[in-house]
């Protein structure tokens, strides 16, 4: 399939399906989706909207329960509404608490599981420095930006040190500039630590930019399309990569398979 | 929170300062002149500042009934205050007492109901008839029946005032635990929050801006629930001393009883609101 496939898998996908009851009449969601995660592997999971990507995601995070097939992590079934320790997730809605000030929402996954104070600080601290919030630490979110909001989220999230990265449009809500910015932020970590990384998004140019390997849905229900390798080198400049030809060819490419679906999404 | 402008105050205190002076010559005036001023202000009836001044000297010990000054170090204040029980320094007391375990023991039970069946589908399902039942009925009517199986007592008086608080408190902290984002809860369970690390740690922050919006009307409650009690049957307490006043027939001591009512009621709301803003003061950036 790969040539990521001969890697150590992190995440199985086997015929996972989802159907929803609304007004009586059942909607599936997502239907016979599988794939194969390899450890260390950054994928986007990229479809228009109602294509069921951020469900498939959900599943994986166990906020939903399946209704067909399974989900295997290092091998193990996953049980719905018991996350496993080593998943760790960023909403694209703005989920930091606003009665805790930043420090405090950054250091929330390390106080439940009792890590003492005076660690907890400096580690607070370091992922403060990396996310650039220095000046931040004891404001309360609603004094920050959408983008210094997002970042501080993300700190929430990688301050647990998660093997698998879930992430849901994590930077849908940002203007175009911030989210460039975030794309850097999340590349130089992304580079450094290697986790394994599930990155839903409909912005074709951002699954580009970030993964390496894209995953297209379909529309409803929600299946998978078709596959891409992104052969782009590593490290990239979230800027400078959009200048290069293999990216316009690529875009070019997906982008006529994307907007076939899109047009699918139109039709009555 | 805001200051005021000198033009707010000088109507502030010209509308006190003429309220006052109707309230004290009203009547006279109506007597000089009965077609220009209305027989409104009675003082058999309402009383008058200088006579309300005379009175609260005599409740609060510092003058004897016949005009006479109550000496400090003689002994005659110590006197006075054991002689009449229900003076209005123990009255005052007693009903603040009773106002407080009544408001205590009503938001702490309220609040953990509402947030057990805010947080359980099948509990509120379950209770929710009854609670709308019991909830129609005027709580004040109850009170001749808590008299009547408390005695007459301090405890006739917290069951009274817990009564008319807990609904109060129960209803905003059911709608606030409710309504917490399911987002919020997501991502405490998905950093791993066990379901009492989520109750704690989100569910009850998200809820005390709701809570506290049933605080300032609660303390208010606890005090009426108090004094109703207090005049169905009481030895002592503010409530006592307006029905002892009023069989008197002296309109003075009621207004006493009432004027430190309000400066109580008053002050209790001013901590209420200073504990609203120190706790909640992640709000605050918000609403500014």
């Amino acid at each position: 399939m790969s040539g990521t496939a001969a890697a150590e898998t992190r995440v199985e996908v086997r015929e996972l399906g989802k159907s929803f009851r609304l007004n009586g009449a059942v909607l599936e969601a997502v239907k016979g989706v599988s794939f194969d995660i390899a450890k260390g592997e950054f994928v986007a999971l990229l479809g228009p909207s109602g294509s069921g990507k951020s469900t498939v995601l959900n599943m994986i995070a166990t906020l939903l329960k399946p209704t067909a097939g399974h989900i295997l992590i290092d091998g193990v079934p996953t049980v719905p509404n018991k996350a496993s320790r080593q998943v760790g997730y960023v909403f694209q809605k703005d989920t930091l608490f606003p009665w805790r000030t930043i420090a405090d929402n950054i250091g929330y996954g390390l106080e439940l599981s009792g890590i003492g104070k005076a660690e907890r600080a400096q580690r607070v601290q370091a992922c403060i420095e990396q996310a650039g919030l220095q000046g931040f630490a004891d404001v309360y979110p609603s004094s920050l930006s959408g983008g210094m909001r997002q970042r501080a989220a993300l700190m929430r999230t990688l301050i647990m040190e998660p093997q698998i990265l879930l992430m849901d449009e994590p930077f849908g809500a940002l203007d175009t500039h911030t989210k460039i910015d975030m794309h850097e932020v999340l590349l130089k970590i992304w580079e450094r630590e290697k986790q394994t990384v599930l990155f839903v998004t409909h912005d074709l140019s951002e699954a580009l930019t970030l993964a390496d390997r894209i995953i297209m849905f379909s529309a409803r229900p929600g299946r998978i399309k078709e596959m891409f390798e992104v052969d782009l080198p590593r490290p990239r400049d979230a800027v400078a990569l959009r200048e290069t030809p293999r990216y316009a060819e690529l875009f070019t490419h997906i982008w006529h398979s994307l907007g076939e679906e899109f047009i699918k999404d139109r039709a009555p | 929170m805001m200051g005021r402008a000198p033009t707010t105050v000088f109507w502030q205190v010209l509308i006190c300062v003429a309220v006052l002076a109707l309230w004290q010559w009203g009547f006279d005036l109506h007597g000089k002149f009965p077609s220009i001023v209305p027989d409104l202000l009675d003082p058999y009836f309402v009383s008058k500042p200088t006579e309300i001044v005379d009175q609260f000297l005599v409740l609060g010990c510092f003058k004897t009934g016949l005009g006479h000054w109550n000496g400090w170090s003689n002994g005659d204040f110590g006197r006075c205050m054991v002689k009449f029980d229900n003076n209005l320094w123990f009255a005052t007391w007693v009903t603040l007492k009773n106002t407080f375990f009544g408001f205590l023991s009503g938001v702490s039970s309220g609040f953990v109901l509402g947030l057990i069946l805010g947080r359980s589908d099948r509990l509120s399902a379950i209770f929710q008839p009854f609670i709308t039942a019991v909830n129609s009925i005027p709580r004040i009517a109850l009170a001749p029946i808590i008299v009547l199986a408390f005695g007459i007592g301090d405890s006739s008086k917290i069951v009274t005032s817990w009564i008319v608080v807990v609904f109060l408190v129960f209803y905003n902290t059911f709608a606030g635990a409710r309504s917490v984002d399911e987002g919020y809860i997501n991502a405490a369970r998905l950093l791993g929050a066990s379901e009492w690390q989520i109750t704690r740690s989100v569910v009850i922050p998200s809820t005390m801006a709701w809570v506290f919006a049933s605080l300032t009307p609660a303390i208010s409650f606890a005090l009426i629930g108090v004094i109703v009690g207090e005049f169905i049957g009481a030895e002592h307490g503010i409530g006592r001393l307006i029905i002892e006043s009023e069989a008197r027939g002296e309109a003075s001591g009621m207004m006493v009883a009432v004027i430190i009512l309000m400066i109580v009621g008053v002050i209790l709301s001013a901590l209420i609101w200073r504990l609203q803003v120190y706790l909640l003061r992640w709000q605050q950036q918000r609403a500014q």
